[in-house]
This record gives structure tokens, sequence and C-alpha cells, in this order.
């Protein structure tokens, strides 16, 4: 029981992460290989307000999720101005760039030795919460005016260009949206580890994420979360097979990328319509069985 | 700095020694990058893959150093194939979105690696000393005999690949399969063809750089991460140029030597994650600019 | 059709590499492991019945199997191992044999919080043989607090046992001298030998590394030492270009470079400040035992380092070979601090039973004298750690290692 309720949060907090990143990359096609430092920095900023300066939870939460848009900012005006696959690179060298000064600033941050001392504040309640608010929060997003540029965007920039979409803003919106809902997830990871080091937030982090959205289905945000809840959890699942994990959960991947590529859910979502429609067509298909 | 003229002509050299380890990174990355369009993540764990393979295969037994790269190279073209056959074929005949190539090659990375990790185990494993001396000196500069000659190799190596992409019928296809894939298939290439063509390269450019890496520093499972410095000479570069990423490496590998000796390592990536920044603002196509458009 | 085809050979050549790299691994690094895998990712489940039933007794270790310091994990699990085997060879534990099974970290501390919860929940182990990267240890370390399995670990950081004041975790401990008393032994050691100025080099982002250096630096600057802070050179994980790193320290004329780093960049360091000149003395962590010399390809002279082990005595070297024999692992020190945690949990168990968890962790405690082949072995129960255990300084003549002299901190 306990072990599936830590499984269970991580993954949640995982799916508060990947949200973020169906916003920038189902959403928007961006691609951000530093959307881990930005967990790093939601991690950190809360953990170091809270532990060093004494700064109430959920207070501190805010605090990092700003401290987050604002760094994201910096980072993204250059970068959403680029060509895309240069954002992927650009945000590559912004994540070392964030783990060499985590290392750096030993005395704020402890280093290579990590941060400790952080209280256990997240429950697994919280966690679903939380995890249901993000979701909430970009289903919101995705059906709102700037969910449906960032789609134009995302298909086909010199058309939305054409079409009067202020195309940097767009980008940024959906970037900064991202990096606040990842530096939330970040909040959330610190205070359930209590313990965060610099090398869990590198660039291979954020790229399992990308690979969660996808193996879900980049067009679908249900499947997103769902990719985030199979492929957090797999591991576990493979966890007897000792060494050879990684490479059977490459394979496994692989296979989906290849056979499936809008991924398992393809752009289905789950609506009440949807539900509907998915429950009349298979009593139709029961009907016209027993029609047979 | 201190010492004056012979020490920063001795940092030169080591920036330029760094700098043509990249090059060799960033060639085989870019070669991908110009025919799909994608960056190919796997290519760092191919690194170490073919590196350990030279070493198993050709090293351990005692053969020198010409037999344990032709075996590197021949495993990264093989080891290239068979992933460009498990990992991209079916992306590249659906015409599916380049996106799907970087999440499959991320993976393939990460299946290399795992693969590395069972083979090498608990032991430490470095290449035998391949060079009687393993410094020259040339009046108070010293280089190593293995930069120098990892120098001519890529050098030997970079100058064949111009030739076969700018005068042979193969390169021709190459660069008519980069600029359009679907006319170069009209006009009678083989496109799948060309592009097997293409990773068995970029694999024994892999194999090479894998080889040297492991000579200049041990042999251990992710020495691939190293590849992270070829994405950035290729940023610099222009994503997709060959002879940009040539000269980003060189240009990368100088600005680390010199900011260490001046600022320290610990501010190193801060340095260059601006430097990529300012690079792409001034010259958003990189230095060498590129020809290609963007189309998502 | 194809798109079957195309399954079957993804499949196929998927589990063909796995399998030859299981088949090499077999007769090769990790035999024992191996097995011990696989049989235990059949019985993980059966296990915990079976250990209720008396015919074995659970175990579990803590490892980065994979990652970045897959060796190191890698090796303490073999250590360990080897210690099983023994044991069940002579008829184990009051009559039980002892089953390992091995929990992957990746070197992640997500990862270890559910390895260590599958282990202590699921499994329900009796012991736990740590790991020896800090970092998880750390992770892990509240965790730990909820249940009551020991975690016989390795950790060098005193954070990793003890709390904010002063008490220790209740689960977690260390069989080695923390950093503090490594980094003071190698200071007191270099002093002793007459090395009055000194430069360091290390990699800032392994806690390994940064943990060491500022308790040599206090100590040297206590000794009448100098060690200035310009000196110490820090480096990141990807960092290559070590002879620019080193220039200020060689310029600056040192008696010794203070070098705290893991094995492939103590050869790449050594490497670069040979090039470049330096004649001096390099004084190493513990990961400059061999195979660093046959790593390092040439002479090793100058180079001085701290171990865990005596390696010159005949029965390790015994032991050594009897280990290359059977599953080809080259046994460094890591090898037997695994080794020595087993054979401290099997006397503790021993005296005690796999019954009263509390009882376990008195005994663990109160662990005196224990003679293994690290060391002298004697938990402090006010830290966990290790107390007046001694560490042996080496240096190389050629490539031959010579023992210098034994020290405690």
């Amino acid at each position: 029981m306990a072990l599936y309720l830590s499984i269970f949060t991580q993954i949640l907090i995982t799916i508060v992460a990947v949200s973020g990143v169906y916003v920038l990359t189902g959403l928007t096609g961006m691609f951000s290989l530093g959307q881990a430092a930005f967990m790093a920095v939601g991690s950190y900023a809360s953990g170091i307000l809270v532990v060093k300066l004494g700064v109430p939870f959920p207070l501190a939460c805010v605090l990092a999720v700003i401290i987050a848009v604002a760094i994201g900012y910096v980072v993204g005006f250059p970068t959403v101005r680029l060509r895309r696959d240069y954002i992927s690179l650009v945000t590559l060298g912004f994540g070392e760039a964030i783990t060499a000064l985590l290392n750096r600033a030993t005395k704020l941050t402890g280093g290579a030795s990590g941060f400790i001392g952080i209280p256990k504040k997240t429950t697994f309640l919280m966690a679903l919460l939380s995890a249901i608010a993000a979701i909430a929060l970009v289903s919101w997003f995705k059906t709102s005016k700037y969910g449906r540029q960032c789609i134009a965007v995302r298909s086909d920039e010199l058309a939305a260009k054409a079409m009067g979409i202020n195309v940097p803003k767009v980008k940024m919106t959906a970037f900064l949206f991202s990096v606040a809902v990842t530096a939330f997830s970040g909040c959330l990871y610190a205070f359930y580890i209590t313990y965060v080091d610099p090398t869990i937030f590198g660039w291979k982090k954020s790229a399992d994420w990308v690979i969660m959205v996808f193996f879900g289905g980049v067009n679908s945000l249900t499947g997103s979360v769902a990719g985030a809840f199979i492929l957090s959890g797999l591991p576990e699942l493979l966890r007897s097979l000792d060494q050879y994990r990684s490479i059977i959960y490459a394979i496994l991947v692989l296979l989906i990328i290849n056979f499936k590529p809008s991924g398992i859910f393809g752009e289905w979502e789950l609506t009440f319509g949807n539900l509907k429609k998915l429950g009349s067509r298979r009593s139709r298909k029961a009907l016209k069985e027993g029609k047979n | 700095m201190k010492g004056g003229h012979t020490v920063s002509l001795q940092i030169v050299v080591n920036g330029l020694a760094t700098g043509s380890v990249y090059a060799l990174i960033a060639t085989g990355f870019s070669l991908i990058f110009n025919v799909l369009k994608f960056s190919n993540f796997s290519h760092g764990a191919l690194m170490t893959l073919s590196a350990f393979a030279g070493y198993f295969i050709a090293a351990q037994r005692g053969l020198g150093l010409i037999p344990t790269v032709l075996v590197a190279m021949v495993t990264g073209a093989l080891v290239a194939l068979a992933g460009e056959f498990i990992a991209f074929r079916r992306i590249t005949l659906h015409n599916t979105s380049p996106v799907y190539f970087f999440v499959s090659s991320i993976t393939l990375g990460t299946m290399f690696e795992g693969i590395v990790t069972v083979k090498v185990g608990a032991n430490f494993y470095n290449y035998p000393q391949f060079f009687q001396n393993a410094t020259i000196k040339l009046g108070n500069v010293v280089i190593s005999t293995s930069d120098l000659l990892m120098f001519c190799c890529s050098a030997v190596a970079l100058l064949v690949l111009a030739y076969i992409i700018q005068k042979t019928r193969v390169g021709r296809g190459l660069r008519s399969v980069s600029f359009d894939r679907d006319t170069a298939s009209l006009m009678g290439i083989d496109v799948t063809r060309t592009i097997q063509f293409t990773f068995l390269v970029s694999g024994a450019l892999a194999g090479l750089a894998g080889v040297f890496l492991g000579i200049n520093y041990t042999l251990y499972p992710t020495l691939g991460s190293l590849v992270v410095k070829g994405f950035i000479a290729s940023v610099i570069g222009g994503l997709g140029s060959l002879s940009g990423a040539i000269i980003g490496a060189v240009l990368l590998g100088l600005i680390e030597t010199l900011s260490i000796s001046m600022v320290g390592s610990g501010y190193t990536p801060v340095i260059t994650f601006l430097l990529m920044l300012v690079f792409l603002l001034v010259r958003p196509s990189g230095i060498a600019g590129s020809n290609i458009q963007e189309k998502a | 059709m194809k798109k079957a085809l195309a399954l079957l050979v993804a499949a196929a050549l998927g589990l063909s590499m796995t399998a030859c790299g299981g088949a090499a691994s077999s007769s090769g690094a990790a035999s024992s492991s191996g097995a011990a895998s696989s049989a235990g990712g059949a019985s993980s489940a059966a296990s915990s019945q079976a250990a209720g039933e008396g015919g074995e007794i659970l175990i579990g270790c803590l490892q980065d199997v994979t990652g970045a310091t897959s060796s190191l994990g890698q090796m303490v699990q073999a250590g360990a191992q080897w210690a099983v085997d023994e044991i069940n060879a002579n008829g184990g534990i009051g009559g039980k044999t002892i089953k390992m099974n091995t929990y992957d970290t990746k070197g992640d501390v997500t990862e270890a919080v559910n390895a260590f919860t599958k282990a202590v929940t699921v499994d329900k182990v009796s012991i736990i043989v740590g790991p020896p990267v800090a970092n998880i240890a750390l992770a892990i370390k509240e965790t730990s607090e909820q249940y009551d399995v020991p975690v016989m670990g390795l950790a060098l950081d005193s954070n990793a046992q003890l709390k904010t004041d002063g008490t220790p975790y209740k689960n977690m401990f260390s069989f080695q001298p923390n950093a503090d008393q490594q980094g003071a032994i190698m200071a007191k050691y270099a002093i002793k030998n007459n090395f009055k100025t000194f430069g360091a080099i290390y990699n800032e982002s392994n806690a390994y590394s940064t943990s060491l250096l500022t308790p040599f630096v206090e100590t040297v600057e206590g000794a009448g030492g100098t060690l200035p802070k310009e000196l110490q050179v820090a480096y990141n994980a990807n960092d290559t270009d070590f002879k620019t790193l080193l220039a200020p320290i060689v310029n600056a004329k040192v008696d010794a470079i203070f070098v705290p780093n893991y094995t492939k960049d103590l050869v790449n360091i050594t490497t670069a400040a040979r090039a470049i000149g330096y004649e001096g003395a390099l004084v190493c962590g513990l990961d400059a035992c061999p195979p660093f010399n046959t790593m390092l390809g040439g002479s090793c002279d100058g180079v001085y380092y701290i171990n865990n082990i005596d390696d010159t005595q005949t029965v390790l070297q015994e032991m050594i070979k009897a280990v290359k024999d059977k599953t080809g692992i080259d046994a460094t020190n890591k090898f037997f601090l695994g080794y020595d945690i087993v054979q401290v949990a099997a006397q503790v168990l021993n005296e005690t039973g796999t019954e009263d968890p509390e009882a376990i962790r008195t005994a663990i405690e109160n662990v005196t004298d224990f003679e293994g082949f690290t060391g002298n072995i004697t938990i402090d129960p006010k830290t966990h750690m290790t107390t007046g255990m001694e560490m042996v300084m080496f240096t190389y003549e050629g490539t031959t290692p010579k023992l210098l002299e034994k020290f405690a901190a």
C-alpha cells in the first residue's frame, strides 16, 4: 500500500509537469529540453524560501512559480523567436547552465550534495488535487482563444501570421504557461521527496516528458496524461528485470512510436460527448452483431 | 594570462584540441540533421557503443589503433543502419512529422546505453597506450599525440566526406534528398537507400569519434554524454551545415578553454548558453546559414 | 505483413542484443548479479512467504545498477553477493539460507525512494545493503524513518546518517569512515610527508568530490599548509580540458595537488598534469586504487591514494583472484565494502534472528571490533557511523601499489 501510494503520488506529480509540456509541445509544437530545469527552479526556490527564510509553504509555491516565470520570460524572449529546431537545443543549453549554477551556489543550494532538510508537505491528496487542477487548467487553455491560436501556430506558422496572429506572443504565452505548471510540479516534488540534487533535472528528464506526451498522443491531453501515467509507472512494473529494465522500456516505447505514431489516444479526448459517442458506437456495434 | 605569450599559445592549442573532438561529434550529428531535419539524440550512445565494440573486439586482443578504429567504425555504421531500420524507417515512409524522429532517437539512445551498461558491468576500461610518446613538445607548447592524431584523422575523414557529398553520385543524391525528399524521389532517387547511406556514414563517424573520446577520456558507459557539446557546436555553426558544424565546434572549444582560463570552469556552461543565444539572435541561421526552410 | 515483419525484427534485435549482453556478462562482469536478479525477479513475490516459512532470509541490495554510477553500484552488489554465496555455502544463518534481491536506483533519487519502499513494504527484506553514493542515501533517509529496516550503507556524507539536531536517523548506517575523516586522513598524511603548498582540482557536480574538499582544506590549513581559494579549481561533469584547468595550479609550483575524484577523471587529470610537465605529487581519493594503475597506462609515481583495504595482503590477493576467475570482475574496495556489510549483517542476524527489527537495529548499533577486510568496524551508536576505523595510504612504484601507512582520523 505504501508503495502504491508513493508511486501514485510521484506519477501525479509527473502528470502535473507533463500537462505543462503538453501545452508547449502538444499544442504549440515547441520542444524544450530545459523544461526540467524549470522544475529545478521551482523545487529549489520553494525549498530555499521555506527552509532558509521561513516562508509558509503555499506562499513559497506561489513565489517559486513567479520566480520561474520571470526566468522563463528572460529565456523565452529570444528563444521563441528562433526556428523551432533550435528551441530544443537552446533550452538544453539553458538546462546545463542551471545545473552548473545550482552546483556553484553551494551555500544556498548545497551544491552537488543536494539540498537537504525540506519538510514533507506534499500528500497524495494534494498531488491528486494539483493534477486535477493542472489538467482542468490546461484543457481550459486548449479550448480558449489562446489554445486555438497555439494550434494554428503549430499547424502552419506562416498561415497563422497571415491570419493576424502575433506568433511570438502566442508562443511566449504557451511557454510561460508551461513553465508555471512545471515549476509548480517542482514545488510538489521537492516537498514530497524532501531532498533535491541537481542531477535529476538534466535534459534526459525533459526528454522523458516529451516522450510521454508522444507516447500517449501528442494531439490529445487525455493521451498525454495517460502517457505520463503509463510511462512513469512502467519502470516500477519492470523492476524485476534489473539492469535490462531500461532496454525493455526503450523497446516498448519504440514500438508505440513507430507503429502508432499518433500515440495511444490519437486525437481522442476524454469528454462527456466523446464518451457518449463511444458508448453509442459500442451499443450500435452490439446491435449489429445481435442482428447478425 | 600569467605566463604571457607562451601560455596563451598553449591555451589556443588546448582549445583547438578540444574543438577537434567536438568537431568529430558534431559532424556525424549534423549529417543526419542535414538529410532528415532532426536532431539525432542517439548519436552519443552510438559513440559509446562503438567505442566499446572497438575495445572488446580489437584493443583487448592486443590489436593496434588502426584495427580498433576500423572495428569501431564498422560497428558504428552497422548499428546506425540497424537503428535506422528499427527506429526511423517507418517514420520516413509514412512522412510523419520530423518530431517523431526526435522522440525515437532519444529512446534508441536509451536502449544503446542500456546495452552498454549491461555489458560493461562493474569494471573500468581504458584503451591500451597506443602511442610511444604521449606528448610532443614544440618549443614551450605541449601537444598530446592523440590530439594531434585526432586532428589529422578528423580532417581526413571530413575531407573524404566533403568529397563524397560534393563530387559523387551518392553525394548528389544525398544533397537532393536533403533539399526536398519528395522531389528527389520523383526524380528517380532511391530515398531509402540515400537515407541508409547517410546513417552508415554518420555511424562510422560516431565510431571514429567514440574511439578518440575513449583514448582521451577513458571508456565508461556515459561517455556519449559529451554529445551535448556537439549539439551546441552545431547550433552555433548552423544546424545541418557540415562546414558550420566544424567551425562551430572549433569556436566552442576555443571559447570554453578561454573561459576556463579566465573565469574558471564553474561558469562555462552559463557562458556557452549566453553565447549560443547571442549567436542565434545576431545570426539566426548560424554561422554557415544553411538552406533549410522551416516547414512544420 | 510488412508491419508484422518489422515488428518481429525489432523485437528480435532488441532481445538478441540484450541476450548477448547477458550471455557475455554471465561469463564476465556480473554473473552473480545476473543469476541473482533473474531468480530475484521470479521469486520476489514468493520470497516474502519463503522467508516466513523459515527456509530463507531475504536481504535487499539498493544500488545504482544502471545510470552514471553503475560501476560503483555493481561492484558493491557483486561483493555483497559474493558474501551471500559464501555464507550459504557454509550452511547459512542458523540453517536458513540468505537470498539477496537487488533494487536498481538508476542513480535517481525518485527511483531510489520507490525501490526502497518496494524492498521494505512488499518484499519485506530484513536488512538493506545501502549505496556508496551519498545522494541516494540522502533521498531515502526521511522515508526510512517510517519503517524498521536498517540500511547498512556507505554514505560519506554524515548528513545521510544524522538529523539536523545531531541525533541519528534510526535506520541509516554507514560502514566506512565519513568524508570528514577521509579528507582529514589524506591531509594529515600529506602534511606528514612534508608537503606544504597545495592545489586542488575537484568535480563540482559530484557529491563525493565536493564533500572531501572542505575537510581536506581545513586540516591542511590547521596544520600550517596552504591551499588558497584560487588554487581550488572546480570543473563540471562534461569538462574535458584538464590541461587548461590545471595550468594555474601547476604554474603556482605546488608540492601536491589534491584530486578527490572518480577513476576516469583521475586518469584524465593525471595524464594531463604529467603532459604539461607537473612533477609533484597527486593526492587522490579512493578511486586511484587499482585498476587505476593499469588504466593510466604508464608510471603512476607520485600518485598517493587512500584505500579501505590493504590489497597487498595475500588473503585479499587470493580472494581478488578467485573473484576474477569466477566472475571476471576486478574486485576493488567497493567490492570488499559490500562484502563486509553482508558479513556484519550475517553476524547480527545470527545473534538476533529476523523476527525483531528493534533487536537487529540495536545489534547493528553495537557492532564492535568486527574484523573485516576493510578494517576494524566499530559503530558509534550516537552517529551510526564507524569510529576509529583505519584507512590505508598507498602510493605507486611504477604501477605497483606500495603500502605506506595505516591511519585513523
